[in-house]
C-alpha cells in the first residue's frame, strides 16, 4: 500500500506495518514470522510451513513505560530551525518540551547554530474548551506564535483532547496560513491512535513530505544524497566526500532549506529503517530513489552500502578505492580492539533496526551477543522491500540471537532479561530504563544518545573504544550495585524470563 | 487522470425523518443510472444501508476496529443492490464511549487506504445521524470531504427547527472551507399546505427545495421486504420521484451558504404558520360538524 499523502493524517504503524512492542523468542524465529519473506497472513496462526504469520503482541501485564507518539512528533518538529510548534492540547502534553529544549541546545552547540531555546506554545485546553470547542484558542495561539516569533513555519500538533472533540485543526491551519503567509503544518498525533511512539516519526515525516519539500525539482543535484538520521554528528560526510558526494543531513534537527532540498537529491539513505517513511515517500512522490542496502553496521554491510550509493549516483569507478583505503585505515586498530574485546559478552538494547545494527557491530568486534532487547519490532517497512529486512540480514550474516526480547523499555522485563544474559557490559540507546538498571545490577553500561556512533568503518572503532572505556569501571558499577535495592519480590528478582507473567508464555 | 471527479454528498436531518430511506433510494437510483456509488452510513445504529442489502445488517468499520488493531478497509465494504458499495461507520453502544470520535476514525480509515479512488467512485453519499452534536458528526462536511450537504425535512416544526440548526452548523463550516448547502429534500409532503410551509422556510433561509417526496405506502411496503422503492417498485410513481431527486442531486453543482433564522425569528415565523394551521383545522372541523 503506497503512502497516502492526500490526507493530513498519517496511517499508524500498527496499521501499515503491523508493528508490535511485545514479543519473546529467538531472532531467527522473529525474522521468519515477519511479513517480509512470506507475506502477512491475516490470522495469528502460522501462515506457511516456513513461517510468515500475523505477528501478534505477546500477552503481558507489562505494557507501560513507553512514551507518547505525540512527543516524538512534537520534539522532532520543534528541533527544526525557524519553526514554532503549537501543541493544541492540555498543558500536560507539553511537559516533554523541557527535554526538547535541552536537546535543541545540545544540537545547536554541535551544529554551530545560535545557542537559543526552541520556540513552542501550548493552547492549554481546559474543561471549557473541551465542551465548547478549542478552535478559537488555537487560532489565537497561531497568531500569537506569528506575532512573537515570525517563524518560517508553524506546526500545529493535535492531542488526545483535540482529537476526541473533533476540533477542525486543518480548517484553522488553512485559514491562518492564508492570513499570516507562512505554512501552518498540522501534525495529527493523538496519543491514543497508536501505542507505538515510533508512529510519531511517521507523523512528522508525513507533514514534511506534504508541506515542506520543494514540489518542483528544477535542479536535480547529482552529487547530493539525503541522509535521514536520528540525530548526532555528521559521520557521513567523511564516508561520502571521497566519492564526490555531498550529504543532506535531515531529521534529528534540520534547517528548512535542507528539508526543501530533499526532492532534488540523487538518492536517499536512512540510518534507521524506523525512519524510512520519509525515504519511501520521497521516492514515491518525487522519484528520489530510496537505497535499500542493509544499514552500514559492520565491514561487509558498510562495503555493500557504499557500493549501493555508488551505483545509484554513478560512482562505481571510485568506490572500490574508497572501500579499500577505509578498510586499510581502520585495520590495525580494529585488530587491536578485537583482541581486547574477544570473549566479552555484550547486551544490546535499542529500537528495531538500530538494535540489529549494534549487534552486528559487536559481533564484528568479536563480542559475544546472546541477548538483545528491541523496543519495538516492525514486521515490514513502507517500501515492503525485503532488502530492508534488517533482522533477517543480521541472522543470515551473523547467526541467531537466542534471546530476542521485544519490549517497550519496560523496567521489570529489562531486569529479567539482564539477569538471564549476565553480560559483561550493556550498550543501549537512550539513557532511561536500561542504563540505570544495568548500573544498579553492577553491569558497566554504554548509553548512546546520538545514534550515529556505530555507523560505518569508523563506527566500529568508536564503539570499540567506548566499550573499552566502560569495561574497566567494573568496580564503580559494583559499588553502585551494592548500594542498590530493587522493589521486587524475591521470585521476580530471580526471574530470567521477561515474559514469565504472560498467559501465552511458551518460553522456558 | 481522465476519470471523472468524485462527488461527495452528505445528507443530514432530524432523527427518524427519512434520511436512510431517502439516501438509499438516491443511491439505488444512481447505480441504476450506471454510476459507481458508495453509501456511507455515519450512525452508530448501523442501519443506513439495510434496504440496499435485503434488510441485512453489515459489520461496521468500527466493529472491525473493535476486534482488530489492524483493519483492512476492504473488509468493511459490502455490495448491495445494483453493485452499490455499502459501508457503515458503526459506533459504540448507546451511553458509552464516543460516537463522534467513531465517525472520525471510520472516515479516516477509508480515506487513508484511499478507497474512494481505488474503487473509482462517482458518488459517495454520507447518511449522517440526526443532529451535529459534536465535532465528530461534522466530519463529513469539513474541508476535503463532502462538498454538498442536503438536509431532509418534513413540514413539521420540529423537523424544520432541526434543519435550521443544521444550517447553523453548515454556516460555521462553510465559512471555513467546508461543504455548502445544496438544498432541502422535502419528505412526507402530501398537501399544498405542507409544501407552502417549506417553501416559505427555504425562501427565508435563502436555499431551495430540491424535491418534494410524498409520504407513500409503497415506501413502507418496500421497506418491509428489506428493499428500496427503486428495487421493489421500480415503476411506481414514488420511484419516479426518487429518480428525479437522484438526477437533480447528480446534476447539482452550485451550493450556497444558508441564512439560518435566529431563535426568535424562528419562533415568530412558526407561530405565524401555527395560527394559519389552527384556522384550517377549525374550518375542517366546522365542515365535519356541519356535514
Ligand atoms: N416518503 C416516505 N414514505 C413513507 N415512509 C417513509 C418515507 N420516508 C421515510 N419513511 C419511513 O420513516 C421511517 C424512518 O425513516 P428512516 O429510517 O429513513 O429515517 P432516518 O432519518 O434515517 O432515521 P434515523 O435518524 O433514526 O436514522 C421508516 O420506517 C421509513 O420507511
Ligand atoms: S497520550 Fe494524549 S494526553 Fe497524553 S501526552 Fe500523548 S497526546 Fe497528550
Ligand atoms: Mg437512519
Amino acid at each position: 500500500m503506497p503512502i497516502n499523502l492526500k490526507i493530513p493524517e498519517a496511517e499508524t504503524r500498527e496499521q501499515r506495518l503491523g508493528t508490535i512492542t511485545q514479543w519473546e523468542g529467538s531472532a531467527a524465529q522473529l525474522a521468519r514470522d515477519s511479513a517480509f519473506s512470506y507475506g502477512c497472513a491475516k490470522g495469528c496462526v502460522t501462515g506457511g510451513p516456513e513461517g510468515g504469520r500475523r505477528l501478534c503482541e505477546q500477552n503481558s501485564p507489562f505494557a507501560q513505560a513507553s512514551m507518547c507518539a505525540e512527543t516524538i512528533a512534537v520534539t522532532n518538529a520543534t528541533i527544526i530551525q525557524d519553526s514554532v510548534v503549537i501543541q493544541h492540547s492540555p498543558i500536560g502534553c507539553a511537559a516533554s518540551q523541557s527535554f526538547t529544549c535541552r536537546y535543541y541546545r545540545d544540537l545547536a552547540a554541535q551544529r554551530g547554530w545560535a545557542l537559543e531555546d526552541p520556540q513552542s506554545l501550548c493552547s492549554n485546553l481546559t474543561e471549557r474548551d473541551m465542551v465548547f470547542g478549542g478552535i478559537a484558542k488555537l487560532e489565537q495561539a497561531i497568531r500569537e506564535a506569528w506575532d512573537r516569533h515570525h517563524p518560517r513555519v508553524i506546526f500545529v500538533a493535535t492531542s488526545c483532547a483535540s482529537g476526541i472533540i473533533g476540533d477542525d485543526v486543518d480548517g484553522a491551519a488553512q485559514r491562518l496560513e492564508a492570513e499570516i503567509g507562512v505554512p501552518v503544518v498540522t501534525l495529527h498525533c493523538e496519543g491514543f491512535k497508536s501505542k507505538h511512539w515510533s508512529s510519531g516519526w511517521d507523523v512528522i515525516e508525513h507533514g514534511i513530505l506534504r508541506r515542506l519539500v520543494k514540489t518542483e525539482r528544477r535542479n536535480r543535484r547529482q552529487d547530493l544524497v539525503n541522509v535521514i538520521h536520528l540525530g548526532g554528528p555528521d559521520v557521513f560526510t567523511p564516508l561520502l566526500a571521497p566519492l564526490g558526494l555531498r550529504v543532506n543531513l535531515v531529521m534529528g534537527g534540520s534547517s528548512l532549506d535542507r528539508l526543501a532540498a530533499m526532492s532534488e537529491a540523487a538518492a536517499t539513505v536512512t540510518m534507521c529503517f524506523v525512519l524510512s517513511y520519509l525515504a519511501t515517500g520521497l521516492e514515491q512522490e518525487y522519484g528520489v530513489p530510496e537505497l535499500k542496502a542493509p544499514l552500514p553496521y559492520g565491514l561487509a554491510a558498510t562495503d555493500a552500502w557504499l557500493r549501493d550509493i555508488a551505483r545509484a549516483t554513478g560512482r562505481e569507478d571510485r568506490v572500490e578505492t574508497v572501500i579499500a583505503s577505509e578498510r586499510a585505515r581502520i585495520a590495525p586498530e580494529l585488530a587491536r580492539l578485537r583482541d581486547r574485546l574477544s570473549g566479552k559478552k555484550g547486551f544490546v538494547a535499542a529500537g528495531a533496526a538500530f538494535a540489529h545494527g549494534l549487534v552486528a557491530d559487536l559481533r564484528e568486534l568479536g563480542v559475544t551477543v546472546d541477548s538483545a532487547y528491541s523496543f519495538h519490532h516492525d514486521p515490514s517497512t513502507d517500501s515492503g522491500d525485503p532488502r530492508q529486512d534488517s533482522l533477517t540480514y543480521l541472522v543470515e550474516t551473523w547467526g541467531d540471537i537466542p534471546h530476542f526480547t521485544v519490549s517497550p523499555d519496560q523496567h521489570f522485563q529489562a531486569h529479567a532479561a539482564l539477569k538471564r544474559s549476565k553480560p559483561d557490559f550493556v550498550i543501549c540507546r537512550h539513557s532511561g530504563t536500561m542504563a540505570v538498571l544495568a548500573a544498579r545490577l553492577g553491569i558497566p553500561v554504554l548509553p548512546i544518545f546520538y545514534s550515529n556512533d556505530g555507523l560505518g568503518y569508523e563506527g566500529l572503532l568508536t564503539i570499540g573504544r567506548a566499550i573499552l572505556r566502560v569495561l574497566p569501571r567494573q568496580r564503580f558499577y559494583q559499588d553502585v550495585a551494592s548500594h542498590s535495592q530493587f522493589p521486587y519480590q524475591p521470585w521476580w528478582r530471580d526471574q530470567t524470563n521477561p515474559y514469565a507473567l504472560s498467559a501465552d508464555s511458551s518460553v522456558a | 487522470m481522465a476519470k471523472s471527479k468524485l462527488k461527495q454528498i452528505a445528507i443530514y436531518g432530524k432523527g427518524g425523518i427519512g434520511k436512510s430511506t431517502t439516501t438509499s433510494n438516491i443511491s439505488a437510483a444512481l447505480v441504476d443510472a450506471g454510476y459507481k456509488v458508495m453509501q456511507f452510513g455515519c450512525d452508530p445504529k448501523s442501519d443506513s444501508t439495510n434496504t440496499l442489502r435485503g434488510g441485512d445488517y453489515i459489520p461496521s468499520v468500527l466493529d472491525l476496529l473493535h476486534e482488530n488493531s489492524r483493519v483492512d478497509a476492504h473488509d468493511a465494504i459490502f455490495r448491495g443492490f445494483g453493485g452499490v458499495y455499502c459501508v457503515e461507520a458503526g459506533g459504540p453502544q448507546p451511553g458509552v464511549g464516543c460516537a463522534g470520535r467513531g465517525i472520525i476514525a471510520a472516515v479516516q480509515l477509508l480515506k487513508q487506504q484511499d478507497i474512494f479512488d481505488e474503487l473509482d467512485l462517482d458518488y459517495v453519499i454520507f447518511d449522517v445521524l440526526g443532529d451535529v452534536v459534536c465535532g465528530g458528526f461534522a466530519v463529513p462536511i469539513r474541508e476535503g470531504i463532502a462538498e454538498h450537504v442536503f438536509t431532509i425535512s418534513s413540514a413539521d416544526f420540529m423537523a424544520i427547527y432541526a434543519a435550521n440548526n443544521l444550517f447553523r452548523g453548515i454556516q460555521t463550516y462553510s465559512n471555513k472551507g467546508g461543504a455548502l448547502l445544496g438544498g432541502v429534500i422535502a419528505n412526507s409532503i402530501n398537501t399544498d399546505f405542507q409544501r407552502e410551509i417549506l417553501d416559505d422556510f427555504v425562501a427565508r433561509t435563502r436555499t431551495q427545495v430540491v424535491e418534494y417526496v410524498p409520504r407513500s405506502l409503497t415506501v413502507t411496503q418496500a421497506e418491509l421486504q428489506g428493499k428500496t422503492t427503486i428495487e421493489a417498485a421500480p415503476r411506481s410513481e414514488q420511484a419516479r420521484i426518487y429518480r428525479r431527486l437522484a438526477q437533480r442531486i447528480a446534476e447539482h453543482t452550485e451550493s450556497t451558504v444558508p441564512a439560518p433564522l435566529s431563535p426568535q425569528d424562528l419562533r415568530s415565523w412558526s407561530a405565524g404558520w401555527a395560527d394559519q394551521l389552527i384556522e384550517i383545522e377549525r374550518k375542517s372541523q366546522h365542515l365535519a360538524v356541519a356535514s
